[in-house]
C-alpha cells in the first residue's frame, strides 16, 4: 500500500492551530463549570463550526468587514449586506501579525492584521470598513490596504462632547451610507432602513432582557457564556442569533424562577472592564470564574458597548434615521480613545450598583495604550466610591497564566472576606 | 393594581396621548366661548383675546394694560387687582409647569400640526447650529422686556401710550387664532400712526415667519416666545417637574435627538436633577425616547408619574418584537 505523503500547507497549519485554540477554550467552558443552559449549545456549536471547521455562514451575501464597533450595522443590513466584525482573539494570528507590527502593539490589532496577512477567512469580507478610532487600528487599515484589500477609512472624532464632533460624525456616517450604497449598487430605502433599525433594536432589547437577569442574586448565566453570546454577534447570521438568544433568555428566566445559580452563593460578583475579551481569548473571564467569582456585568466593546445604547428616531425618514443611527455609535460610546473618560467611570459605577457587584476587574492588553492610560483614573474613581478593583495586564500568549491566576485568586479571596464580614 | 397602572403609563404611546390632548385643548381654547366657557384672563398660554370665542385669555394681554397704569395708581391699593391676577396666573402655571406649552398652547399645537404636514410631505426639518442657538434663544427675553418694561415706561410717562399693547400687536397669535372662528380682520396693517404701522406690520411679518418657520423647524416660534421665558422664571415653584438621574444616563443623546427645542442639556448634563430648561415645552418626548430605566422622569410633587423605561422605549420604537421575514 502506498501512502500519499501530504505536507500540511501553511493555511492548513494555521487552521489546525486555530481549531486547537478554539476547541480547548470551548471544552473548558462546556465542562469546567456547573451545567450551562441547554440553549448555550447553539453557541458552542456555532464556534466549533466557524473556528474549527471553517464553515462559511454567509456564502451568498456581500460581506462588509469592520475593524471596530462604530460601523452602523443598521445601514449595512438595510443594504442587504452582512456585517462581520474582524476584531480577532486568536493567538495564532497574533503571532503572524507580530512580524508586521511593532513589538509593543496591541494583540487584538496584531491578530487582526495577522489574519489579513494570511488571507485566511471562512467568510472573506468583500470590503473592509476601518473607523479611525484608536491609533493602532487606524494605522493598521493602511497596512491591510497595502496587502491588497479594499479598505474604506471611516472618519471618527476623538472627542464626543462638542456639537462639532457630533456633526462631523453624522457627516461621516452619511458619506459612508452613500458610498457603501454606491459600492454595493443598492439603494437605501426608507422601508429597509426602518426594518433594519427595528431588527437591530430588537437584538439589543434581547441582550438587555438576558443581561438584566444577571442582576438577580442568583445569576443564571456565567460571564464567559455571556461573552460567547455577544461575541457571536460579530459574525453570526442575525436571523439565527435572535432566536438562539430568545431561547437562552427564556431558559435563563426559568432558571431564575427555579433559583438555579451559575456560580455559588458566596461567589463574589464582578464587573469586568477594559480591553475586549474576544473568543477564544476568554482567558481572564475564564480565570475569574474558575476562581469562584462570577462576572455579572461588563463594560467592554465586545459585549455591553455593542448593545447598550439604542437608536431613537423622531421622524422615520431616511434623513432622520441615518442621523439617529450615527448618534448611537458616538454619543453613548465609552471607548477610552476619547479625550475624557467621565462617562466610562460613571458607567462602571452604575453597573456596580445596578448589578450589586462586589468588585471590578480592569484588564488591559499589553500594548493597548488607551486602556493602559485610563487605568489610573478609573482606579482612583473606584477607590473614591469604595469599590474594590484590580488591574491586570495580559496578552494572547498562553504563558504567564500562573501569575494571573494567583493575582485573580487573591482578589477573589479578598472579596469573599469582605462579603463574609459584611454579613 | 398600582403597578399595573404605572406599567400602563410608562409603556404608553405618548404620541397618541399628546395628539388627543392637544386637539382637546386647541378646540377648548379656540372655541370654548361658544359654550360660554370663560376661565378668565390669566391663562399662561397664547390663547389670544383677539379671538372673541376664546375660553380664557392669554395673561400678557391684561398684564400689559395693567402695568401701563400711571405709577402712583400702579403702586397703590387701587391696583390690588394687578396682584391678584398675577397670583391667578401663577396658580394656573404652577400646576402644569411648562406642560402648558407642550400640551395646551393653541399656537404650539398649531406648529405641531404644521410639522405633521411637513412630515406628510417627507421634507426634512432643519436645526440651528450651536452659535445660532445660543444667540437666538435670547430673543424671547427681549420680548419679555417689551411685555413688562414697556408698559411700565408708559406709566412713567417716558413712552407713548400707543406702545401699550406693543407685544400683542407684534404677536402672531393675534393674527392667527381669530382665523379659526372666521375672523380675518387682524390680517391688516394699521395705518393710523407711525407706531401702529410699525407694530402691525411686524405682526404680519412675524405671522408669515410663524408659518414658514414652523414648517422648516419644529416649534420654531416657541424659541422666541416671551411666555416661555416668563414660565421659566417661575418654573422652580411648579408642582410638575422634569427630573433626571445623571447616574443612570449614558449620554446617548436619544432625548436630545427627538427634542423639538434642541436642548442639549437634557442629554449632556448629568449633574442637575431638575433638568427643565428655559426653552423646554415639557412635551415629554425626551422621557418617551429615553432607553434607560428611570434616567428621566416627570414628577408631580416629587412623585414620579411618568418614567423612562427600557421596555417602554422598546415598545414605542417597535423594537420589542420582531418577525422573521422570508426574504431576509
Amino acid at each position: 500500500m502506498i501512502h500519499e505523503h501530504k505536507i500540511e500547507s501553511p493555511k492548513e497549519k494555521q487552521n489546525r492551530h486555530k481549531a486547537m485554540e478554539a476547541i480547548s477554550m470551548l471544552e473548558k467552558l462546556k465542562h469546567d463549570f456547573k451545567e450551562p443552559p441547554k440553549a448555550m449549545d447553539y453557541f458552542y456549536n456555532l464556534y466549533e463550526d466557524v473556528h474549527c471547521k471553517q464553515k462559511p455562514l454567509h456564502a451568498d451575501k456581500v460581506k462588509v468587514g469592520t475593524m471596530c464597533i462604530q460601523v452602523p450595522a443598521e445601514i449595512t443590513h438595510a443594504l442587504d449586506a452582512v456585517q462581520i466584525r474582524l476584531c480577532n482573539g486568536f493567538y495564532t494570528d497574533d503571532e503572524i501579525g507580530s512580524d508586521l507590527l511593532p513589538s509593543k502593539s496591541c494583540p487584538l490589532v496584531k491578530a487582526t492584521v495577522g489574519q489579513f496577512a494570511s488571507n485566511n477567512f471562512s467568510d472573506k469580507p468583500d470590503i473592509i470598513i476601518s473607523p479611525t478610532t484608536c491609533d493602532q487600528k487606524a494605522k493598521s487599515g493602511a497596512i491591510i490596504e497595502d496587502m491588497g484589500f479594499d479598505i474604506y477609512d471611516m472618519e471618527f472624532p476623538r472627542t464626543k462632547e462638542s456639537e462639532e464632533s457630533r456633526e462631523y460624525w453624522r457627516r461621516s456616517v452619511r458619506k459612508f451610507t452613500k458610498e457603501l450604497s454606491n459600492n454595493l449598487g443598492k439603494k437605501l430605502t426608507r422601508k429597509k432602513l426602518k426594518e433594519s433599525i427595528k431588527k437591530i433594536g430588537y437584538a439589543q432589547t434581547l441582550y438587555h432582557r438576558l443581561n438584566s437577569l444577571r442582576k438577580n442574586a442568583h445569576s443564571p448565566l456565567l460571564g464567559v457564556d455571556m461573552f460567547l453570546v455577544t461575541n457571536a454577534f460579530f459574525f453570526d447570521k442575525i436571523d439565527a442569533w435572535i432566536p438562539a438568544v430568545e431561547a437562552l433568555a427564556s431558559e435563563c428566566e426559568q432558571r431564575v424562577k427555579d433559583g438555579t445559580d451559575a456560580a455559588r452563593k458566596i461567589s463574589p460578583r464582578i464587573v469586568y472592564t477594559g480591553s475586549p475579551p474576544i473568543f477564544p481569548n476568554l482567558k481572564i473571564p475564564y480565570l475569574i470564574e474558575q476562581s469562584d467569582a462570577i462576572i455579572v456585568a461588563d463594560e467592554t466593546c465586545s459585549s455591553n458597548r455593542m448593545f447598550n445604547d439604542m437608536v431613537s428616531v423622531d421622524e422615520w425618514f431616511l434623513y432622520d434615521m441615518v442621523d439617529s443611527v450615527a448618534d448611537r455609535y458616538l454619543k453613548g460610546c465609552t471607548c477610552p480613545i476619547f479625550t475624557k473618560n467621565d462617562d466610562r467611570k460613571r458607567r462602571i459605577i452604575d453597573l456596580v450598583r445596578e448589578y450589586k457587584a462586589d468588585g471590578v476587574v480592569y484588564q488591559a492588553f499589553a500594548g493597548c495604550q488607551v486602556y493602559e492610560m485610563e487605568q489610573r483614573s478609573v482606579l482612583e474613581a473606584m477607590e473614591k466610591e469604595g469599590i474594590p478593583i484590580i488591574y491586570l495586564e495580559s496578552d494572547y500568549s498562553p504563558s504567564h497564566l500562573g501569575q494571573l491566576t494567583t493575582r485573580i485568586e487573591a482578589f477573589v479571596e479578598s472579596l469573599k472576606n469582605r462579603k463574609r464580614k459584611a454579613k | 393594581m398600582i403597578k399595573k397602572i404605572k406599567h400602563f403609563i410608562n409603556y404608553a404611546d405618548l404620541r397618541k396621548f399628546r395628539f388627543w390632548l392637544q386637539l382637546f385643548f386647541f378646540v377648548f381654547f379656540i372655541y370654548g366661548g361658544y359654550l360660554a366657557i370663560d376661565l378668565g384672563r390669566e391663562i399662561p398660554v397664547f390663547s389670544c383675546g383677539y379671538n372673541h370665542e376664546t375660553a380664557g385669555t392669554c395673561y400678557f394681554m391684561p398684564l400689559q394694560h395693567q402695568l401701563a397704569r400711571p405709577w402712583e395708581t400702579l403702586f397703590s391699593a387701587a391696583s390690588i387687582g394687578v396682584l391678584t391676577s398675577f397670583l391667578v396666573f401663577l396658580l394656573w402655571f404652577i400646576v402644569f409647569n411648562k406642560a402648558w406649552c407642550g400640551y395646551a398652547c393653541p399656537m404650539g399645537t398649531l406648529q405641531d400640526w404644521i410639522t405633521s404636514f411637513r412630515k406628510f410631505l417627507g421634507i426634512p426639518y432643519s436645526t440651528y447650529n450651536d452659535t445660532q442657538y445660543k444667540s437666538l434663544k435670547k430673543i424671547k427675553y427681549i420680548f419679555l422686556i417689551i411685555v413688562i418694561i414697556f408698559p411700565l415706561l408708559i406709566g412713567l410717562g417716558l413712552l407713548d401710550g400707543e406702545w401699550r399693547g406693543a407685544f400683542c400687536d407684534m404677536c402672531p397669535a393675534r393674527v392667527i387664532t381669530p382665523m379659526f372662528v372666521g375672523d380675518f380682520s387682524q390680517w391688516s396693517i394699521d395705518f393710523s400712526t407711525k407706531t401702529a404701522i410699525f407694530l402691525s406690520s411686524f405682526g404680519l411679518i412675524f405671522t408669515a415667519l410663524f408659518f414658514v418657520g414652523s414648517f422648516i423647524k419644529k416649534r420654531f416660534f416657541c424659541f422666541f416666545c416671551p411666555m416661555s421665558a416668563m414660565h421659566y422664571i417661575f418654573s422652580d415653584t411648579a408642582l410638575l417637574k422634569l427630573k433626571k438621574d445623571g447616574d443612570k444616563c449614558t449620554k446617548c443623546g436619544d432625548c436630545y435627538n427627538v427634542c423639538d427645542m434642541q436642548i442639549k442639556d437634557i442629554a449632556d448634563d448629568v449633574q442637575s436633577t431638575n433638568i427643565l430648561r428655559d426653552d423646554c415645552i415639557l412635551c415629554l418626548k425626551c422621557v418617551a425616547a429615553c432607553p434607560e430605566d428611570d434616567a428621566l422622569h416627570v414628577d408631580l410633587v416629587n412623585y414620579p408619574i411618568f418614567k423612562s423605561t427600557k421596555g417602554g422605549f422598546a415598545k414605542r420604537m417597535e423594537m420589542d418584537t420582531w418577525e422573521k421575514k422570508n426574504d431576509s
